[in-house]
């Protein structure tokens, strides 16, 4: 009998059909495996029984790196085949599969790169099945060495029978090449003068400068990065001082998982993170013994870093022939999108690095380091950033679309959302549109997502802020492509979010809290400190914080102090006096007096809370003063749970009260330990608060402030057994998840997929 | 005469009579406008450029200008823009009652001393009374027109990639010498408005290069930005900014960055953008740079096919930010 056997999902670039292959094989198959635009297609012949259980094998233990979505068994002709074979791909519709993004060097292929009587020892290339960069290589679809930047090199006998061997881990392994057929690193200076390219000393001759403080421009495989010895400060303060970034903390390489244990406090979640597929930066908390590493000068005034371990041969050998902890940080300057070409790097990173270590693999998709944190004592997942290992695929989508559909997302932290077919695309982060480069790379990524899947977009969703680059941008292609084009109003699109996460769209009421810096709201007010409901299919605004005055444009977001300039009430002004000069408190008080734009941003009011308490006035960089002073919690006092008043005779919460007592507070010579204590309670008193008013059970929350994991921690531990918590998990709680917000928006509440 | 002015000054009878004939007509007194006319027949030879805008500006009065001489040289300017020389006005006020008859007065000899400077008559206007509060103390309206300049070429069309854009002096100080003045806000030394009429430079340059010249616009409402958008639009162009050319008074910046406000988004009333030939800018800057209003001259950019239809700025701090066109107020977008 014969049989076909279709697989969709992440099948695709992970050794599927080898393994298919070789099971095939062990069940004595006959027949072929084949990429198609769906997924992985075999037709097989063989008794009934065996064909079921080779099936459900391939379901039960697929390989490591696969993720299958679907699959289907179906009989057809019998047909006489000679043998098993791996046919050649064939893509005669339109793609309709999860893209496979970047994996991190395998323990196999790490082995062999220090293997002194290996191949591949000291090639840096070094992939197999089971590893290496797929996303970041991938020009078109399927994967296929043909459809990758890789096309440019032709495998070398050896690598070839390597591919051809059904027993080799590298048996129809796209992305494999060796010293004598690879790609070729080289170590040049800034006038671009090669110093080295032997693999075999190149590292040492890196080692040394590095050694010698030097900042290394570093092309990795994914995109640029620049590293520096993380022990030297000079060195720090150099790059600091180059890359134009005073305080904003940078995430450090470490040679291995033993020194991380040495230097941090690690669980067993953040160690299966570092060492998994993703190797992304995880957050940890520095153990304070250990004042080797110089935490002052790699974040300034935290005492968590960003840390993740070698997860390509380029960075393996490196840290293995230095053997220390080192500032990996992305290749760019100022808001510039990551780096990826090498004619580029050496233009923009000229005054920045003093070597170059480059190579002639090709990016075609650069990506920046994903960044990941677990709650310190509930363990929930917070991303930071989404990008290499993670996009751009998303795994959660079940229903069906008629139409196709591209969101646009939001500014500062871009990203885009593709529904061409049956799954949804979401883009790694871009960056803030501001910068002309990076609105190049976000226009540049969504052609190529059009291109790629050959669709047009029938549906544009933008952000309805007026000034975003990517509503402008929306509106341009709407007009190119005849779509319909809807606005969806930001901290909407937030909770969208988790409810399409966590699928939640079938619950009858649902608490949406969104807390933010700043979104455009449907009362041209600057909104962010919200409250909805999600019931009978529809999502209503139930409440917010008070709203207060939006004073200087987007240079109140940069200084904390102007947020309790809004705040404040007369009997601070003697404290505000340290804060301003005279004539600048003159000028804003004039000002606030004649203010219209208005804002309920929670955001905000931590900015304000941390000028208050003297953590922060000025931000050196986004985020910087709501970063702090989650630094400056202690611990949180459970014993008394106290917390200070936040409604007064309204129906809003009025963050002038909170403000106003944390101020008394203050007076009275309370602690700033106690004091942030009180004030992270208030926050989830105020959550359950509203729940509690809107009897709802299930609550969702969404937005850049969610990403402080005390609140997050003290959330989880007040919620008890009566209410359900959702935060974003496959995203990051801010701006990133706004592309696909706007898409579960458009899916769930204005029902556009049908 | 009233101390203020007064609904019966617009009834057309004889209170209105009286005004006219006593402010009006002997202020601005010519053979055109002494006919006492509803209208004026003027004689013109080939092709003239004609423009008109309304002038509506809080406080009436600030430092460097009123709404009067704003009223002439605006409308003066916009024709000066489209190469021609300015030789003729229409005037019309709409004032609310109760205007102080002096803050008239004012108005009036602005807008006399103004159109004297400018050498152009009005030929023809009107003057309406409204009742308080349905008005904000005066309102006026400017038509001018001229003849075009002969050897003025002046095309969107003509643009091509490589070509100068060029200002003539500092930004951004009109707008923030009213705003400072109606928010109340005061500095270390007095921000002036840059009110001037601007149409001497323009036939200078004109004289000089001719159909080197491209385009003339001025940076009014919406500021640079948002004129240099316009542009862009509507070319198959982009724009390259420098921000380190961008010509500014210190003590307008540090108002600008306390704010929080982008000067390049702040009107101007006393600058003009010049889109020039590449291989006259330094004829056109030395030009520009001997004369009062054009001693800060700069480029400040130049068209490139690189990004069409976006303006792209190198900014001083590295990097190329992108300057949209203004939309409603300065909203953040910062989280
Ligand atoms: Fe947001
Ligand atoms: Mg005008
Ligand atoms: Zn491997
Ligand atoms: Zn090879």
């Amino acid at each position: 009998m014969t049989f076909e056997i279709s697989f969709s999902g992440q099948v695709q670039g992970v050794g599927f059909r080898p393994f298919v292959f070789n099971l095939a094989k062990k069940h004595g198959l006959k027949g072929f495996v084949s990429n198609n635009e769906n997924g992985v297609i075999i037709q097989a012949t063989g008794c009934d029984n065996l064909v079921h259980q080779f099936y459900q094998e391939i379901i039960l233990k697929p390989p490591p790196l696969a993720l299958i979505k679907d699959q289907s068994i179906k009989q057809i002709p019998d047909f006489n085949f000679d043998s098993f074979k791996i046919l050649k791909s064939s893509k005669s519709e339109k793609l309709n599969l999860p893209l496979t993004p970047d994996f991190a060097i395998c323990k196999d292929c790490q082995s062999e790169l220090l293997d002194q009587n290996n191949k591949r020892f000291n090639y840096p290339f070094t992939t197999c099945v089971n590893c290496g960069p797929r996303w970041s290589v991938t020009k078109n679809f399927p994967f296929d060495r043909a459809n990758t930047t890789l096309a440019e090199k032709v495998m070398c006998e050896n690598c070839t029978a390597e591919y051809e061997a059904p027993s080799n881990r590298r048996f129809h392994s796209q992305t494999n090449t060796c010293s004598d057929c690879g790609f070729q690193l080289c170590l040049a200076d800034t006038n671009g003068e090669i110093l080295s390219t032997n693999v075999s000393n190149i590292f040492t001759e890196i080692g040394q400068v590095i050694l010698d403080g030097a900042i290394l421009a570093l092309k990795n495989t994914s995109g640029f990065l620049l590293c520096c010895d993380a022990r030297n400060k000079e060195a720090i303060q150099n790059l600091r001082k180059r890359k134009r970034r005073p305080n904003k903390p940078f995430a450090i390489l470490y040679p291995s998982l033993t020194l991380v244990k040495e230097h941090f406090k690690i669980c067993d979640e953040e160690e299966q993170l570092l060492g998994n597929s993703v190797s992304p930066v995880v957050i940890l908390s520095h153990l304070k013994s250990k004042n080797d590493l110089l935490l002052n000068h790699i974040a300034p005034g935290l005492k968590q870093i960003g840390v993740m371990l070698p997860y390509t041969g380029i960075l393996k050998l490196l840290s293995e022939t230095l053997q220390i902890p080192l500032v990996a940080t992305s290749g760019n300057i100022h808001g510039s999108p990551i780096l990826s070409e090498n004619g580029v790097a050496f233009g923009e990173l000229i005054g920045v690095a003093d070597f170059f270590l480059v190579h002639d693999l090709n990016i075609f998709n650069p990506q920046d380091d994903s960044v990941i944190k677990y709650s310190s004592k509930n363990k929930q997942k917070i991303i930071f950033r989404r990008s290499r290992g993670l996009a751009p695929s998303y795994f959660g989508f079940k229903e069906k679309s008629k139409k196709t559909i591209l969101a646009l997302g939001a500014h500062l932290k871009s990203t885009i959302a593709f529904l061409p077919n049956d799954h949804i695309y979401v883009s790694q982060y871009l960056g803030n549109l501001d910068h002309f480069e990076v609105y190049q790379r976000f226009t540049k990524t969504t052609s190529y997502f059009l291109e790629l899947f050959e669709q047009r977009p029938e549906l544009l969703l933008i952000d309805a802020h007026p000034a975003y680059q990517s509503s402008l941008f929306g509106k341009e292609l709407s007009k190119k492509f005849n779509s319909h084009l809807i606005k969806v109003q930001h901290h909407i699109a937030h909770f969208a979010s988790v409810l399409g996460e966590h699928t939640l769209f079938d619950h009858d009421r649902v608490l949406g809290v969104v807390w933010d810096g700043t979104g455009f709201g449907s009362d041209a007010q600057i909104w962010g400190g919200e409250f909805f409901l999600y019931e009978n299919k529809e999502i209503e605004r139930v409440g917010h914080f008070e709203y207060f005055n939006w004073l200087a444009g987007d240079k109140m977001s940069l200084e904390p102090r102007l947020s309790l300039l809004s705040l404040a009430d007369e009997t601070m002004s003697d404290l505000l006096a340290t804060k301003f000069t005279n004539e600048e408190l003159k000028l804003y008080h004039v000002i606030l007096k004649k203010n219209q734009l208005k804002t309920s941003s929670v955001g905000r009011l931590f900015d304000a809370v941390a000028s208050l308490l003297g953590i922060c006035d000025l931000n050196s960089y986004v985020g910087e003063a709501a970063i702090l002073l989650e630094n400056n919690i202690v611990s949180l006092d459970f014993d008394k749970e106290e917390f200070y008043p936040f409604k007064k005779n309204s129906k809003n919460i009025s963050p002038k009260l909170i403000i106003k007592s944390i101020f008394k507070d203050l007076q009275k010579g309370i602690s700033q330990e106690k004091i942030l204590s009180k004030f992270m309670f208030t926050l989830a008193k105020i959550i359950f608060y509203m729940a509690e008013k809107q009897k709802v059970k299930e609550i969702a929350l969404s937005g850049g402030v969610f990403q402080n994991a005390s609140l997050v921690d003290l959330l989880i531990d007040l919620k008890g057994k009566e209410y359900n918590l959702y935060f974003n998990e496959s995203f990051s709680p801010n701006d990133e998840n706004i592309s696909f917000g706007q898409m579960m928006y458009a899916l769930h509440i204005e029902k556009l997929g049908s | 005469m009233e101390d203020r002015i007064q609904l019966g000054h617009g009834s057309g009878g004889i209170m209105t009579k009286e005004l006219l004939d006593e402010l009006i007509f002997e202020a601005f007194s010519n053979p055109y406008l002494d006919k006492k006319h509803d209208g004026s027949v003027v004689k013109l030879n080939g092709k003239m450029a004609i423009s008109t805008d309304s002038f509506v500006v809080s406080p009436i009065f600030f430092k460097g200008g009123n709404i009067g001489d704003l009223a002439i040289n605006g409308t003066v300017n916009d024709v000066a823009m489209c190469g021609a020389i300015p030789k003729f006005l229409t005037l019309s006020f709409i004032i609310e009652e109760g205007l102080l008859m002096e803050d008239f007065k004012r108005i009036i000899q602005s807008i006399k001393q103004a159109a004297a400077l400018c050498k152009v008559e009005i030929i023809t206007g009107d003057t309406k009374v409204v009742e308080r509060g349905k008005g904000d103390k005066i309102f006026i309206n400017t038509t001018g027109f001229g003849p075009m300049h002969s050897k003025a070429d002046i095309s969107i069309d003509r643009i091509k990639e490589g070509d100068k854009i060029i200002i003539n002096g500092n930004i951004a100080q009109h707008g923030i010498a009213i705003m400072s003045q109606r928010e109340g806000l005061t500095f270390e030394s007095e921000i002036e408005s840059d009110t001037t009429h601007l149409h001497e430079l323009v036939e200078d340059l004109l004289d000089a290069f001719g159909e080197k010249i491209k385009l003339f616009r001025d940076p009014t409402r919406g500021g640079v930005a948002s004129v240099l958008s316009e542009i862009s639009g509507e070319t198959s162009l982009g724009i390259t900014l420098k921000e380190n050319k961008l010509p500014i008074d210190k003590q307008v910046k540090a108002v600008c960055e306390l704010l929080g406000l982008d000067p390049l988004y702040v009107a101007n009333e006393g600058l003009f953008l010049a889109i020039v030939d590449p291989e006259i800018e330094s004829a056109v800057l030395t030009l520009l740079r001997s004369k009062s209003k054009g001693k800060n001259s700069q480029t400040i950019g130049e068209f490139t096919k690189d990004h069409p239809h976006k303006v792209v700025m190198n900014s001083v701090i590295g990097g190329k930010r992108i300057v949209t066109p203004l939309l409603g107020e300065q909203l953040p977008r910062i989280c």
